[in-house]
């Protein structure tokens, strides 16, 4: 066997091994409690995960010099008609996200070891790092939108485990069961997609009994045709089948469209995320920034298909009102949550509410038709945020546990390697040129400029608008936090060599520096600025949808962008570092309903708790009435009737021998009576 | 192998109901535990031997009582669907008896005895093949569960007792109303071969008249929704549960209720599918309705074991919507339900009572939270319990509800021109997927108001973890949550055989010429 087919063929070690070393830790850890060495703990699940980014590279090497995908299945759940599997896809999106997850994961875990080691859950944090890494990877190599469904789940668990990690603080218990519920509304969205998907394609599937359902690839045809979901949905919109319509078709997409939104925290179901932020910071790092908010982004590119307009079978289209859809979705998302992000003062939480709006700008990138533009950013995107999250933490560690900015300041020269690194992130994220973030942002809002989409002018620009106030909000955060004089009480515990804190951030800066110039191909971007030909980047050429996308570079839009962006800088930089002019004074004070208005995160949770209280109470009176009152008096009336029996009853036990006796001669002679008149007569 | 192996699995709790009441006080709990042990030990031996391939009653053992005036038989067998329940019922009984610790000396050869006779008449239920024999072990129950709450349950035991004995009751009298009017409609129809015969009758009953069949079916279906429990009969269930002692509660939910749902399968289901199809959208809105009010209900609960108990009802709805929508696939999910929730309850049920045994109180408002600090071990398996109960994927619950989901939403019943109404079944469907969201916050709710949060200070040093007999009952219960859920083949295998073949032999009844694409 050769040496590819090999290193393909144990591709499942890369998911099993973390779910085995999350399995060994709990498993050591309730045998010998505390005796259960940490390093041990920690060196069992870093060495899983170390393996699986080891693999992953290989599997990127391969697979970049032959492009076959490669599958592997086993069965699952079989029934007479239909058959579910679960195995291993892995193809060029995977490997990407392979990578991707592996290194943020493996990074964050030598992390934890720094931030950890004080807290009693030390062992039982890296068991379920383990575990949602493991997970993370199976949604990621899944070969079908069922499996896809099973690990979306598994990762929605371990992020409410994560979340509710220090379950005495009851806002962290408050912040878990909201994650879980929120993402179980999208998951009910997610699961009826699939299952009115499946009754659209039934004859499809029932034909082919032998197949797994919704697969993504079949390996006998290569490509997205055979019997996989776009298979499927061919035969079905087939005129001589005609199960399904393209109108129907797009209501489907829409609905599954709620898991997306959920587990990738998009308005309305947004939420969740800010408040996510209750948990440990590592976590906050790898499942709220890095990997698991993006498994909706990586949904809708695997299952794409579906989104696609399908009204010439032989060439879809990604002009269609399902892409629509979540672009106008993602756009309406980047906007809303940049301006909450301006005013908040919580470092994590505003970093969570960047993290919404580049969410946001992925699914605009998906859903004018950019595949690969939003994959582009996803990774990009994956490395810049999971640093700056990383930095806030170790600010939060050197200032024992502070999070409000208020009390920041003036921490630069304390802890150097961070706030060098924070800076590059917020570089990054702004899109100043030759930073990771600029390049794949820019990609997004070049696709979003050449879309034909309905609103597609006012989507374009929305999007330049929020890439200003990403650069302001976010040069806000890193000004109040590093710069100036120190506000706080609190001691600051100062940096003076790499520790396990910092490493991970400095190795996390390079890809938040280069990834874009790699991906984007530097040499090839500055040739073709200002000319009317495209040209197709090597990110692009490995990631994308049946073709690669040769990509104009649309000047003005990029102007456009990086003008907005340096005026959000700007404006920072006046407000925050020179305290120059007062606007932001100015605009809490003559404008408070509008401040107040972003500072209270659009009064959502408000709306949605006055909801959920208004019905839950109007439920508990109908319940009372049906179940307390109506049937339960039913029985009781019957209780008592039995009981009014036994009671009128009870007078003829007397226990006297005479009455006995009479009764019985009564009714013996009633019966003798009974059948001298009406029986004997001849 | 023997084929009298199944009297023998009946004799064994029958034996112990006797010998029991004539040992040592202080032998009733060995005994009992050595008895269900002994059971596990023959059902796992019955499982080995049991060819899945085959559809036929296997292990046979047929013995004629009295002819005149009716048959009276001794008939035992056993099909895939009665396989699994005849496992669950020996493990969920043994999981029981080792939970029965906090009887103590309240009268335990009483207790282990009546225990005993309770999963004789189980036991019963799941491999009668004569109907008669069906109903006397049916009814059987009454007894040993209505002294089992009425002297070791709670305050309100008495009420609790009584509602269950009234419910029950009503239920059995519409029981044996259908099956004499079913068996004397069957002999007038010139077939002379009277009998109980269920395998006979399930044949027979095709040839009735369907105004026959409606009223017989009806009898049964009432019978059967009432154990089960649905919607407008529940209310039995929670009040029973909340006196039950623990160990009653994990019987009552894991096995009593899947009585219920096995006669729907085996006797509405096999004896009347013109029936069932008919009726069919409605149950399946019933079902639907069940999962979805008994959710809710969860979330205005403030006593946590009537919280459980209410999931109960939620989930057996899933049951019957698998039942009623005659395919494959969902009938598939509805037996694994019966399973997966068994085990599933029993665990909650278990865990329920291993809060009130140290808190000594059953309101949530009153435990107030942050248990898992006194208490981590019994968090943990809460929280597997509590995450297999509102279905996610990789334990036990998922699988079931995924297959009833998906096999309704492709089934019969939802196809128009077979379905008498498409449309409605389609609605209840959607209505039904709510429970998915409703499960996890009701669940989650639970968990959190139980066990997170600052640590209450009436509680601290008040509370201790789990003993070793509770962490062993806990740890095979997970096990086997853990093991259907990840690898639910193992289950299946046994039973598709039989499922398969049930709709199938329904589908080509309904449509018999036409080549509709039978799902």
């Amino acid at each position: 066997m050769s040496d590819v087919a090999t290193c393909l063929l144990n591709s499942h070690w890369i998911v099993l091994l973390p779910f085995l070393a999350g399995a060994l830790i709990i498993l050591g850890c309730s045998l010998f409690k505390d005796k259960m060495p940490k390093t041990l703990c920690m060196g069992i699940s870093i060495a899983a995960v170390f393996y699986g980014f080891l693999q992953s590279l290989l599997i990127f090497n391969e697979l970049r010099q032959t492009p076959t995908p490669y599958m592997s299945d086993i069965d699952w759940f079989v029934s007479d008609s239909f058959k579910i599997t679960v195995g291993i896809l892995v193809d060029n999106l995977a490997s990407l996200m392979l990578i991707v997850v592996t290194l943020v994961s493996l990074l964050v875990q030598i992390y934890t070891h720094g931030y950890m080691r004080e807290d009693p859950g030390y062992r039982r944090f890296y068991s379920y790092l383990s575990l949602f890494t493991g997970s993370m990877l199976g949604l990621v190599i899944s070969t079908n939108l069922i499996q896809m469904f099973i690990f979306w789940e598994l990762v929605g668990v371990c992020s409410y485990l994560l979340i509710g990690f220090w379950w005495n603080k009851p806002s962290a218990a408050a912040a878990c069961v909201k994650a879980f519920v929120v993402n179980r509304i999208g998951d009910f969205g997610f699961l009826i997609g699939i299952l009115l998907l499946l009754s659209a394609t039934y004859g499809f599937w029932h034909a082919h009994a032998d197949h797994g359902l919704l697969m993504f690839y079949d390996p006998q045809v290569g490509g997205i045709d055979g019997v996989t979901l776009s298979g499927a949905i061919k035969w079905a919109l087939d005129p001589a089948h005609g199960t399904l319509t393209q109108s129907f078709l797009t209501a489907i997409s829409m609905i599954m469209f709620l898991g997306p939104m959920a587990k990738s925290a998009q308005a309305p179901l947004h939420v969740w995320l800010p408040d996510a932020m209750e948990g440990p910071t590592p976590i906050s790092a790898l499942i709220h920034a890095a990997t698991m908010v993006a498994a909706g982004i990586y949904m809708v590119a695997r299952a794409y298909p579906i989104w696609l307009d399908w009204t010439n079978i032989a060439e879809p289209s990604t002009a269609s009102a399902g892409l629509a859809y979540v672009a106008w979705i993602g756009g309406i998302t980047a906007f809303m949550a940049a301006t909450i992000a301006l005013t908040q003062f919580d470092i994590k939480r505003a970093l969570a509410w960047s993290t919404v709006s580049q969410l946001g700008y992925m699914f605009v990138g998906l859903g004018c038709g950019g595949y690969s533009a939003g994959m582009f950013h996803l990774t990009t995107h994956a490395f810049f945020k999971a640093m700056l999250f990383l930095c806030s933490g170790a600010v939060i560690h050197a200032l024992h546990g502070e999070q409000d900015m208020r009390q920041m300041g003036g921490l630069f020269g304390k802890v150097k390697y961070t706030a060098t690194c924070f800076l590059i992130g917020t570089l990054a994220i702004s899109g100043v040129p030759g930073f990771a973030g600029f390049f794949s942002k820019d990609e997004i809002i070049g696709t979003a400029f050449a879309w034909q989409g309905p609103g597609h002018e006012v989507l374009a620009w929305l999007m330049v608008f929020t890439a200003g106030m990403t650069a302001y909000y976010m040069f806000r955060m890193f000004f109040m936090t590093f710069t100036g004089t120190y506000r706080g009480s609190a001691h600051v515990h100062e940096e003076h060599k790499p520790d396990p804190l910092t490493v991970p951030l400095l190795v996390l800066a390079v890809p938040s520096i280069a990834a874009g110039a790699v991906g984007a191909d530097l040499q090839q971007f500055i040739a073709h600025i200002g000319s009317s030909e495209g040209y197709a980047s090597p990110f692009s050429n490995f990631v994308h949808f049946m073709h690669p996308h040769a990509e104009v570079i649309n000047m003005s839009a990029m102007t456009a962008s990086t003008v907005f962006s340096l005026v959000g800088i700007a404006l920072a930089f006046a407000l925050y570092y020179k305290k120059g002019f007062a606007l932001d004074v100015a605009i809490e004070k003559k404008i408070p309903a509008l401040y107040r208005f972003s500072l209270n995160k659009w009064y959502w949770d408000e709306l949605y708790m006055a909801v959920t209280n208004f019905l839950l109470t109007a439920f508990k009176q109908v319940w009372e009435c049906v179940d307390k009152h109506v049937i339960d008096n039913i029985v009781n009336l019957q209780r008592y009737i039995f009981l009014g029996f036994g009671h009128l009853l009870k007078y003829s036990e007397n226990g006297r021998g005479q009455s006995y006796a009479l009764t019985i001669f009564a009714g013996v002679a009633l019966i003798g009576l009974f059948v001298y008149f009406f029986v004997s007569s001849p | 192998m023997p084929n009298n192996i199944l009297s023998f699995l009946l004799l064994l709790p029958f034996a112990g109901t006797f010998l029991i009441g004539i040992m040592p006080q202080t032998a009733a709990r060995g005994t009992a535990i050595f008895l269900s042990a002994m059971m596990c030990v023959i059902s796992g031996f019955i499982a080995m031997h049991f060819n899945p391939a085959s559809t036929d009653m296997q292990f046979v053992q047929q013995m004629t009582w009295f002819k005149t005036p009716i048959p009276v038989e001794y008939h035992v067998g056993v099909d895939g669907m009665s396989l699994c329940l005849i496992l669950l019922t020996s493990f969920v009984t043994l999981m029981a008896v080792l939970a029965s610790t906090s009887i103590g000396d309240r009268r335990p050869k009483l207790y282990y005895s009546m225990i005993m006779l309770l999963t004789l008449s189980i036991m019963g239920v799941f491999v009668s093949q004569d109907l008669l024999q069906f109903f006397v072990m049916y009814e059987l129950e009454l007894v040993p569960m209505y002294f089992l709450i009425a002297i070791w349950g709670g305050p309100n035991r008495d009420y609790a007792a009584m509602k269950f004995l009234l419910y029950t009751f009503f239920g059995g009298i519409l029981m044996l109303g259908g099956l004499l009017y079913l068996y004397f409609q069957l002999g007038q129809t010139g077939i002379d071969n009277h009998t109980f015969n269920m395998v006979e009758m399930a044949k027979q009953s095709s040839s009735l008249m369907k105004s026959t069949q409606s009223l017989a079916c009806l009898g049964f279906l009432l019978a059967f929704i009432i154990k089960l429990p649905s919607f407008p009969f529940h209310t039995w269930l929670p009040d029973a549960h909340v006196e039950a002692p623990t160990p009653v509660s994990m019987i009552l939910a894991g096995l009593l209720l899947k009585m219920g749902s096995y006669g729907l399968v085996r006797i509405c289901l096999g004896f009347f599918p013109d029936i069932i199809r008919d009726w069919g959208p409605y149950l399946i809105l019933l079902g639907a309705f069940n999962v979805v009010w008994a959710a809710v209900a969860c979330l205005v609960q403030t006593d946590m074991k009537r919280v459980i108990a209410f999931s109960s009802v939620s989930h057996m709805g899933f049951v019957l919507i698998g039942v009623a929508s005659l395919s494959a696939a969902a009938l598939s999910g509805a037996i694994f339900q019966m399973v997966s929730h068994g085990v599933i309850s029993a665990a909650l049920f278990f865990l329920v009572g291993c809060i009130y045994e140290r808190c000594h109180t059953r309101d949530i408002h009153e435990i107030g939270g942050g248990l898992a600090k006194q208490m981590p071990f019994v968090f943990y398996f809460w929280m597997l319990a509590a995450m297999a109960n509102l279905g996610l994927p990789g334990l036990a619950g998922f699988v079931a509800e995924a297959t009833v989901f998906y096999g309704t939403f492709t089934s019969p019943m939802a196809t128009a021109g077979i379905s008498p109404d498409p449309t409605m079944v389609d609605f209840a469907l959607k209505f039904a997927c709510l429970g998915v969201i409703l499960s996890a916050g009701y669940m989650l709710w639970l968990l959190k108001r139980l066990f997170y949060g600052p640590e209450q200070p009436k509680w601290a040093g008040h509370l201790s973890d789990m003993t070793q007999t509770e962490k062993l009952v806990a740890t095979c219960l997970s096990a086997f949550i853990i093991a259907l859920g990840v690898y639910p083949l193992m289950l299946t295998n046994t039973y598709t055989a039989y499922s398969d073949q049930m709709t199938k032999s329904i589908q080509a009844r309904l449509s018999p010429t036409s080549n509709v694409i039978v799902r």
